[in-house]
């Protein structure tokens, strides 16, 4: 086993809820799936069987996908901050494992490792629950959730997604990691101070709104570059708009081309190793605190 | 053959506070160095720029190489405890000696093993279940079982009780010293180290006020008890410092003629705590 496997495995001892939040997550979702109410119209039409499948497979991933986002932002700027903290990093310092390895190791764990937890937890969660659901409502759902070729469009999807968001949250990746490398405290304060000094000053000062708007296209504007705007995944226009013919569909919601062909996603990137490397210059020099 | 550890003109900043003062020091090969200095002196820095935690000015070489810039390299040949609690609390004794033999190329295994055979630390625990003093032991396992041509210990003992101090040294002593190691350590208890140095580098304000082998010390250092009526012809002989116990005087010289010192009483040489606080204490007498 090479360095770098040694530092991912490394995280998962340290944060043990890398796995336990999704397990616990998916527990509880399982939990009420088995006592929780249930009361689904019986689906009378092809179109609404599918939707329905769909609806429940992508919900399930929703769920899982904003407490993955959530996680992965605190593990991010508690990474580089713990071990100054407790000051174990001179500890770690004390062999020979370079800080961009260091560094690096953090980040695949938060954009591939991490991801990949939730993604196997999101597909196990949604096969119980789809099990116990299909034994508890037999009649009104029926076949809605055993389609292998929905489930397989959902498996595209989410890998898709985790790529995208690699990419397009990149700044915000590089901007945890920076302040988890330099604050000597209130790493939560210090992550979101800046942008909110920067933008009163700038509405004080400039009565304009750029960083905030800035700001919100990164937070919130993936979705519109990443996927066709237009086709709505809860109607008949979105994933199943080819419903019948099998997978293909959903190569209609995801917009490869549009993503990597947008300034946006590239601008973002370039800030975000930018901050990456601004982390790793800081990580040489700050031991404990 | 070159010096392990070459300074010159060491300096180092933090905004207008001068840690370390163009300093200059040299570490040979085989030696045990107490680096002794009060707080704030410019120990911690001056063995953070060694171990390449900090960035630095002026030009030091360690083990041949520039610390801030090669670290990682540096690492594979040197290593350090800095102090004993910074052993992570969660982790478990066991996963320490796999991360260690996984990542370390020059690390033994089965001496880390052997060495915590002999303890009562058990290889399912965390760290934050252990005492200080099994801390130390499992550090120590890990640290000399890494075959380091430089060992750096950074105020070692700290918040130990004496019997987990005297047993971390003679551990230091009779499992890990040999003639291919050398050592470097800072410590505020100058005594429980002293019979263990070969060498010592004082330091003072950022600057080296003293670099010298402990036989060099028994050759250019002398003290001698004074009685009053003498005094003033003793300090003819300039002494650097002087030191009024129970009625005597005892005066302490450097390069003096002991021939003529031993006129005023029995010759002895200062003991290095005795030597620090004449040294930082005393200055121009």
């Amino acid at each position: 086993m090479n360095t770098n496997l040694w530092l991912i495995r490394r995280e998962f001892w340290e944060n043990r809820a890398i796995w336990m939040i999704p397990a616990i997550f998916g527990a509880l979702l399982i939990l009420a799936a088995l006592f929780g109410q249930v009361s689904i119209p019986t689906l009378s039409s092809h179109t609404e069987t599918r939707d329905a499948g769909g609806i429940f497979l992508i919900v399930v991933g929703l769920m899982f996908y904003s407490v993955m986002a959530v996680y992965a932002g605190w593990y991010l700027l508690d990474c580089l901050y713990a071990d100054r903290k407790d000051r174990s990093i001179l500890f770690w310092k004390s062999l020979p494992i370079s800080d961009v390895q260091s560094v690096l190791s953090k980040l695949a764990v938060a954009l591939i490792v991490i991801p990949l937890v939730y993604f196997v937890a999101a597909d196990v969660t949604s096969l119980i629950a789809a099990f116990i659901l299909s034994v508890r409502a037999r009649q009104s759902l029926g076949s809605a959730l055993w389609q292998p070729d929905l489930w397989l469009q959902i498996q595209v999807l989410w890998v898709y997604t985790i790529l995208v968001s690699a990419i397009w949250y990149l700044p915000v990746v590089g901007w945890l990691l920076a302040v988890s490398a330099w604050a000597k405290r209130a790493v939560i304060l210090w992550s979101v101070l800046p942008a909110l000094v920067l933008y009163l000053i700038e509405r004080v000062f400039f009565g304009t709104h750029v960083i905030a708007q800035v700001l919100a296209k990164r937070l919130a504007g993936m979705a519109p570059v990443a996927y066709y705007a237009s086709k709505d995944v809860f109607t008949h226009d979105g994933i199943n708009a080819t419903a019948g013919d099998g997978p293909g569909s959903v190569w209609q919601l995801i917009d490869i081309r549009g993503f990597f062909s947008s300034p946006d996603t590239w601008i973002g990137a370039a800030v975000g190793i930018a901050l990456i490397v601004l982390a790793i210059q800081l990580r040489m020099r700050r031991s404990e605190i | 053959m070159a010096a392990l550890i070459e300074a010159r003109d060491l300096t180092k900043k933090y905004g207008a506070h001068l840690a370390l003062d163009r300093a200059n020091l040299t570490i040979e090969a085989g030696r045990i160095v107490g680096l002794i200095g009060p707080n704030g002196a410019g120990k911690t820095t001056a063995l953070r720029a060694i171990l390449g935690l900090t960035a630095y000015e002026g030009r030091l070489t360690v083990l041949g190489r520039e610390p801030f810039r090669d670290r990682t390299a540096l690492m594979s040949e040197a290593s350090f405890i800095a102090d004993v609690a910074v052993l992570p609390s969660w982790l478990k004794v066991d996963d320490a000696i796999d991360f260690v033999a996984g990542v370390h190329p020059r690390f033994r295994r089965e001496r880390a093993v052997a060495f915590l055979a002999k303890t009562q630390v058990r290889g399912a625990s965390r760290m934050r279940e252990l005492s200080k003093g099994m801390k130390t032991q499992v550090h120590l396992a890990l640290t000399m079982a890494i075959d380091a041509k430089l060992l750096v210990l950074d105020e070692p003992t700290l918040g130990l009780d004496i019997l987990a101090r005297r047993a971390f040294y003679d551990a230091l002593v009779n499992d890990y010293m040999d003639e291919s190691r050398t050592i470097v350590i800072t410590t505020h208890q100058v005594e429980e180290v002293e019979n263990l140095l070969t060498d010592i580098i004082f330091i003072d304000k950022g600057r080296i006020v003293l670099d010298t082998s402990l036989e060099d010390v028994a050759s250019r250092f002398n003290a001698v008890a004074v009685s009053a009526d003498r005094l003033d012809a003793a300090r003819a002989l300039k002494p650097f410092y002087e030191r009024h116990i129970l009625g005597k005087v005892v005066l302490y010289y450097e390069n003096a003629d002991t021939g003529q010192l031993g006129h005023f009483g029995e010759l002895h040489t200062p003991s290095v705590a005795d030597l620090f606080v004449a040294k930082l204490s005393g200055g121009a007498a």
